[in-house]
């Protein structure tokens, strides 16, 4: 099936048999995520010339992990993305969710089992919040997120004073298990590649993933198929905020210990990974891979700048370079500009 | 439509199993800790350094409380006055102070002391979000809550956006505070504010050497350590302890005046044989802190020394860099800062070659720089610097892991250990 962006619909015209429609699909479909893997590519061979030691083991020993984290909280933006919000909730469940990793967990492996619960539900919470509050009473997401994610950080900041201050390490099992690696790469690594393929699976070859990508592509049309529109943006923000507190977790296990700062890193981040993965704003299609490695290459950049030495306002030129160039060649674009090449080659009915 | 009712089902019971959870874990922890008055400070008892006295203060300190503060009770300012300003803060030590106020006062940012004095001081920073900050404030209610003239404290964090910092700044200057605290985490840029309240008559005064151009005239004065003799100290370290090959650096926010002195003269102090391969901002974040040891050590897995600030953020964010890369936690480390933390993950590790030398993280500075401000509202002429000399502490002579002490506390704090325990139970 395809699912039509929001911009113009695909031209078959000279094209109009199966294999010339599937061909015209498939093009649009690969430039639209191909330019993530090309950006990685590039990313990679430049670290090997200019920063060669940024793809040492000592280094992807940190990127793998942190990329991982930052991945999850992408896809997690990426599943509201694609119902045309935006989240910005984000920073306040990943801090929560770590300070009751700590406070929950005081130390203790007994108590980890509960403080993941805790942490999953304060995920679990503020998504069916933002998804009643953007999805049935229809408030405008980008207001209604950041509010309820100051309400969340404040809480936030209010129990790491109280509790985990005096007790900011998280239990030792989960920090020894997110050292531990399979195949000379870091569990946190495995565990959030499984999610992503899971994910990627469920929303390509599922009915669920399949109406999932319907209604953000084009809402009225869902609706008058008979999809709950409403429902799926609730589901959306429900399963982005399970996704960014399994982050949460994740992160409290490679920090060891959690300080007020946790999570703040996570506001703009995950939505420059998703953009740039090729994703449209507006709603409608994207990749869990694209995304997973989109992420990946924004932390694979932090860590070369560092490594290269660079001066810290250096730095932030170039990141921020960076991101402006992943956004002007973006998958998105791409296509919306394939799109319309190809409506030129087309003659009119 | 019942699948539909079943899917909100669903919903509903995750909502209100989520809910259950948090508050199941969110539950006040710590119990409530019976409020007490007592001593202002520590080390109330003993021996008493200094004499005489004037503009509302007693130029003399218990040598107990100077020796927790300072390490050694003569690591007072040399010059005269300085010294005087010094041993008048400290010595507030003695006085009471009601901790369940101090406690509120803390919580809420701000408060009535209850005495009726016509007198308000504010603290105001640029940021607050670490125990470093946080304990710097309860210093600041402590000594405040000594003068009974002082009728109001307020306290103001601008986390980290600099316009609201000079929004607050103005705010204190509209309000007619009596006098303003504050540590400049935006240096110079704060020069028109503080202008601007020194010639309102609001007497200024910044701590933890936080430096801003002119002091004496654009604003009181600075107190904190010589930062360049701090970095001089460290590169001695590093200078008999390495000997030779690769030292990091790192600092706070970029700019900032504490790190930009030390680092300048460890610098120009180092051997020629020592390589400082690495001088990266923080912003005293120890998430920033992970990223950046894990990107020295990509680079240079032999590192054998880093100068920092923050003890504290070495033994969370930096000991997991170590630990992610393989590497074992050792070399030679220099810290301005004293967390129990630090101290008791050495203990924990029982590395002959890990070596640490410190300083003290110097919260209770903040109590001369209120003092300060104080005595010039008295008439006092105060002098543009008080600085304290420098003496590292060695780990193995003298441990961190204080008994009883937060991991994340300092020990060279003058906050009473069982305020601290209901600061953080």
């Amino acid at each position: 099936m395809v699912a039509a962006s929001r911009s113009s619909p695909p031209p078959f015209g000279r094209f109009a048999g199966a294999s010339g429609r599937r061909l015209i699909t498939n093009a649009v479909l690969a430039a639209r995520f191909l330019p993530v893997w090309l950006a990685a590519g590039t990313l990679l061979v430049v670290a090997a010339f200019a920063a060669p030691d940024a793809l040492g083991s000592t280094s992807w020993s940190f990127v793998l992990p942190t990329a991982t984290v930052l991945a999850l909280a992408a896809l997690g933006q990426m599943l509201v993305v694609m119902q045309g919000g935006i989240d910005l909730s984000t920073p306040g469940v990943i801090s929560f969710g770590g300070n009751l990793i700590a406070g929950v967990g005081a130390g203790s492996d007994h108590k980890l089992p509960v403080a993941i619960l805790a942490a999953l539900g304060v995920g679990v919470l503020v998504g069916l919040v933002n998804g009643i509050l953007v999805g049935v009473l229809r408030l405008n997401p980008l207001i209604v997120t950041l509010a309820v994610g100051q309400i969340v950080l404040a809480w936030s900041s209010k129990y790491s004073r109280d509790v985990v201050t005096n007790q900011p390490n998280v239990p030792a099992g989960l920090a020894s298990w997110a050292r531990e690696r399979q195949l000379g790469v870091s569990n946190v690594f495995w565990t959030g590649l499984a999610i992503t393929v899971v994910l990627a699976l469920v929303i390509r070859y599922t009915v669920l993933g399949r109406r999932f990508q319907a209604v953000g592509a084009n809402p009225r049309a869902a609706w008058m198929t008979g999809l709950h529109v409403r429902t799926h943006v609730v589901l959306a923000y429900t399963a982005a905020g399970t996704l960014y507190a399994v982050a949460a977790v994740l992160l409290a296990g490679v920090s060891i210990s959690i300080d007020p700062a946790f999570g703040s890193a996570y506001l703009l981040a995950p939505i420059a990974a998703v953009v740039i993965a090729g994703a449209s704003l507006a709603g409608g299609l994207a990749s869990a891979t694209s995304t997973w490695l989109a992420a990946l290459a924004l932390t694979l950049l932090t860590q070369m700048l560092v490594i290269m030495g660079l001066s810290a306002a250096m730095q932030y030129v170039v990141f921020g370079a960076a991101i402006i160039a992943g956004m002007v060649v973006s998958g998105d674009r791409v296509a919306a500009v394939l799109n319309r090449g190809l409506q030129l080659v087309t003659p009119p009915p | 439509m019942r699948r539909k009712r079943q899917f909100v089902a669903v919903l509903m019971l995750a909502a209100a199993t989520a809910i259950a959870l948090v508050m199941a874990a969110s539950g006040t922890a710590g119990g409530r800790h019976s409020a007490t008055s007592g001593p202002s400070g520590v080390g109330t008892g003993g021996a008493v350094v200094g004499s005489g006295g004037g503009f509302g203060e007693t130029y003399s300190a218990p040598k107990g409380t100077l020796t927790h503060a300072l390490f050694q009770a003569n690591l007072l300012p040399p010059g005269k006055t300085a010294r005087n300003i010094s041993l008048a803060a400290y010595g507030r030590s003695t006085k009471t102070a009601n901790y369940a106020l101090a406690l509120k006062c803390w919580k809420n940012n701000g408060c009535s002391t209850g005495t009726h004095g016509k007198l308000t001081v504010a603290y105001v920073e640029g940021f607050g979000e670490n125990t470093f900050r946080q304990m710097s404030k309860m210093e600041f209610i402590l000594q405040a809550l000594t003068y009974p003239q002082i009728g109001k404290i307020i306290y103001r964090s601008a986390h980290s956006d600099l316009n609201q910092a000079i929004a607050d700044f103005k705010s204190m200057i509209a309000q007619h505070v009596s006098a303003i605290v504050t540590y400049p985490d935006f240096g110079d840029a704060m020069i028109p504010v503080f202008q601007q309240a020194t010639k309102a008559g609001i007497p200024v005064s910044t701590y933890a050497w936080g430096y801003v151009s002119g002091p004496g005239s654009n604003y009181t004065t600075v107190v904190g350590e010589d930062t360049c003799k701090l970095g001089k100290a460290f590169a001695n370290v590093m200078n008999t302890k390495v000997g030779s090959g690769n030292i990091a650096f790192m600092g706070g926010f970029p700019g900032n005046p504490l790190s930009a002195g030390w680092q300048k003269c460890e610098q120009a102090a180092l051997n020629s044989s020592i390589n400082v391969v690495a001088n990266d901002p923080t912003n005293w974040d120890p998430s920033k802190v992970q990223g950046i040891v894990a990107g020295i050590l990509a680079k240079y897995p032999d590192l054998k020394g880093l100068s920092y600030e923050d003890a504290l953020f070495m033994s969370q964010g930096g000991y997991a860099a170590y630990q992610a890369a393989n590497i074992p936690y050792d070399g030679v480390f220099t810290y301005r800062t004293d967390e129990a933390g630090m101290g008791c993950l050495a203990d924990k590790l029982k590395d002959p070659k890990l070596q640490i030398y410190y300083y003290t993280a110097g919260n209770a500075q903040i109590r001369v720089a209120l003092t300060a401000d104080m005595m010039k509202l008295a008439g006092a002429k105060i002098p543009p610097t008080i600085v304290f000399p420098i003496q590292l502490q060695q780990q193995t002579k003298r441990d961190m892991c204080l008994k009883g002490y937060p991991g994340t506390a300092s020990g060279t704090s003058l906050i009473p250990l069982s305020l601290l325990h209901q600061m953080y139970p």
